[in-house]
């Protein structure tokens, strides 16, 4: 995908997004007008009809460029194509590997508690980071979770989660 | 008055505010030296904590963790060729080719003298400047800052991000994400999707945590696997010239301080330069004005002290659209907003009215800082350089489990958490897509001024349809806007049709 392409699709996605947002949310998420004062939907409203200008005029400006040049265009995306940031499988795989855990992280804490959830998510991060090491991957997580046991409990005075 | 400014001093030099501040540094520095995290990383991380102080020790903790940071950056930079942050890119250009000679801590040294100065420097512009700007935004309405704010947020989003266009957007997000919880005028829960917990809006902890800290590892994660880690070997020469800065190179280099300081601070007033911007400008500049430009980029002293001297100068005058205007200058002092309204103040004009014992407590711990900064990078050199190789498998994991606990400390709740990680995500792909999520973290932050001037622009003017023309100073800003927006928008236009 050539950064053109990219950014014409993130636009677009932007333009959806921004007339799904001033249609429905604000409108059905904003109190009422209260009769005095600016209505608490002011904001919202100048910020994505600003938001859905600017993505407008980003498309725009792409379309008319590409329309303009097309053949030069097919010159330059094949150069293009390497310096645009991707987020391929492998990235998304490697995003999730990392969130997952992290979202189910505190709903273990309750049901096991705070020291043994923690350690098995440590042991887990460090492996997705690398650590191949069974030694490090125990030691690193008993301080870490020991530090921070002590330090949000006692030091601190924390609920823990 | 003069009992006030003693007062505020006497305040701030007590043994547990100079604790956290010597603490602020050291952690600073560490942070800095590690290559991935970075000053408003740490700061993000770190503000959860200042809960748990006094106000006046939490602004000098995340103060001195920031300077600390500042000259941390460097330290990677000369020894590795990986500065640890963007603005000691420069300081790298003759560190680490002196570093390859062996003189890496004479190269190290010369930095931290850089940074001191180039900091001490912009510390007295600070506090002899800030006070009587402030006395004159005192005159300003809502006009003024309305449009101020316009400005401020222009500057920004063309500056720090790829396109202003994509600036502007991620800013009027970071507004729209600023709106949810409380409306100001009603005091009804907006755009709060039937979710109680987001009637108090969404805190600063996890957004900056998310964006700045989690999003970060998670990027640096996916770098670092596909180039691999590769494991650096340090030499140090033990030659004592090769080790200290004699006075005699150190006088030579004063006039490139001097410079640099200036430039530094100058360019930390402006909102949304920063410290990358300073730090270029300052070393091209010392380079031209040099008698043997040929040995920049080769293991030039004055080269690191031009970087370095330019970029800690805008860590102190990156407060002064703070303190004067309550306007952050760049991602730490936003951050710092933050740490501020946890305590129950707004950074601004009124401060030097309302709270000027506690603004110059904070001018005493800037000072405080910079003489722990001098002695803990002296003391400190060999360990700090120990930083730059600790193991991002060991690292990284430590870093993203203190994101957790860091977002939940905010307010002991779990839907922080979440917050936090779903802000991580959209940075993740702010990120990806050329967003900057500077740009959104200041937008949220100037929601609810901008918010206020608006409303209160609006609401005079139903009363008065040509007031807003009436307000020379803020007619001139908004001319300025969109001056520059229209020239932007034009001058892309014509990039893109080439």
């Amino acid at each position: 995908m050539t950064r053109k392409k990219r950014d014409n699709l993130v636009s677009g996605g932007i333009i959806l997004f921004s007339v799904f947002v001033l249609a429905w949310v604000i409108p059905n998420f904003t109190p009422p007008y209260p009769g005095y004062g600016v209505s608490s939907a002011l904001l919202p409203n100048v910020v994505f009809g600003l938001i859905l200008a600017l993505s407008l005029l980003s498309l725009t400006t792409n379309i008319i460029s590409d329309f303009r040049n097309k053949s030069a265009v097919n010159n330059k995306n094949q150069a293009e194509k390497n310096d645009v940031p991707v987020v391929n499988r492998v990235h998304l795989w490697h995003l999730m590997s990392i969130m997952i855990p992290c979202l189910l992280l505190f709903p273990a804490m309750r049901l096991v508690g705070f020291v043994p959830a923690a350690l098995v998510f440590l042991i887990l991060m460090q492996y997705f980071c690398g650590q191949r090491k069974p030694l490090i991957l125990l030691i690193v997580s008993t301080c870490t979770v020991g530090i921070m046991y002590l330090a949000m409990r006692y030091g601190l005075g924390v609920p823990m989660p | 008055m003069f009992d006030l400014i003693i007062a505020g001093f006497m305040d701030s030099l007590t043994i547990a505010n100079l604790l956290f501040v010597l603490l602020g540094v050291t952690l600073g520095m560490i942070a800095g030296a590690v290559p991935g995290v970075n000053g408003p990383m740490a700061i993000a991380l770190c503000v959860p904590l200042s809960y748990y102080m006094s106000p006046m020790t939490a602004i000098g903790f995340l103060v001195g963790l920031n300077k600390g940071a500042f000259y941390g950056g460097a330290i990677s930079g000369v020894l590795l060729n990986t500065p640890g942050t963007p603005e000691a890119a420069a300081t790298s250009w003759d560190g680490y080719p002196l570093s390859k000679q062996g003189k890496g801590e004479k190269a190290l040294r010369m930095a931290l003298y850089g940074s001191v100065s180039g900091d001490f420097f912009a510390t007295w512009v600070l506090i002899l400047v800030a006070a009587p700007l402030a006395a004159v935004a005192l005159y300003m309405g809502p006009p003024e800052i309305f449009a101020l704010i316009c400005l401020a947020m222009t500057i920004i989003a063309g500056i720090g991000s790829s396109s202003m266009t994509r600036g502007l957007i991620a800013a009027a997000l970071g507004i729209f994400i600023g709106t949810i919880g409380m409306e100001p005028v009603s005091a009804l829960p907006r755009l709060t999707f039937g979710l109680y917990q987001l009637e108090r809006g969404i805190a600063l902890i996890p957004i900056g945590i998310g964006m700045l800290a989690f999003s970060e590892i998670i990027i640096q994660l996916e770098r670092s696997r596909a180039n691999g880690a590769g494991e650096a070997t340090l030499e140090f020469s033990k030659k004592p010239e090769d080790r200290f800065v004699s006075f005699a190179e150190f006088r030579r280099s004063i006039k490139t301080i001097f410079r640099s300081s200036i430039a530094g601070t100058i360019v930390g007033a402006m909102p949304g330069l920063g410290a990358p911007v300073a730090s270029f400008f300052a070393y091209d500049r010392a380079k031209k004005a040099s008698k043997n430009p040929e040995n920049y980029g080769k293991g030039e002293l004055d080269g690191i002290v031009a970087s370095e001297s330019a970029n800690s100068a805008v860590c102190a005058s990156a407060l002064i659209p703070l303190f004067t205007l309550g306007i952050p200058g760049n991602v730490a002092s936003a951050l710092l907003i933050g740490a501020f309204v946890i305590h129950g103040m707004i950074p601004g004009p009124l401060m030097f009215e309302q709270n000027a014992r506690f603004i110059y407590s904070i001018y005493s711990s800037l000072i405080m800082a910079n003489i722990f900064l001098l002695v803990v990078g002296r003391l400190g050199l060999r360990a700090s350089c120990k930083a730059v190789s600790a193991p991002k498998t060991i690292l990284y994991p430590i870093i993203i489990f203190t994101c957790l606990m860091g977002s939940y400390l905010g307010a002991y709740n779990t839907f922080d958490v979440i917050l936090m990680l779903f802000f991580a995500f959209l940075a993740y792909f702010m990120n990806k897509w050329g967003f900057s999520h500077i740009c959104f973290i200041i937008g949220f932050i100037l929601s609810p001024i901008w918010e206020t001037a608006l409303q209160q622009v609006i609401i005079v003017s139903q009363l008065d349809t040509f007031m807003f023309f009436k307000r020379p100073v803020a007619v001139i800003l908004m001319i300025i806007t969109f001056y520059i927006v229209i020239k932007t928008t034009i001058n892309t236009f014509k990039k893109t049709a080439k």
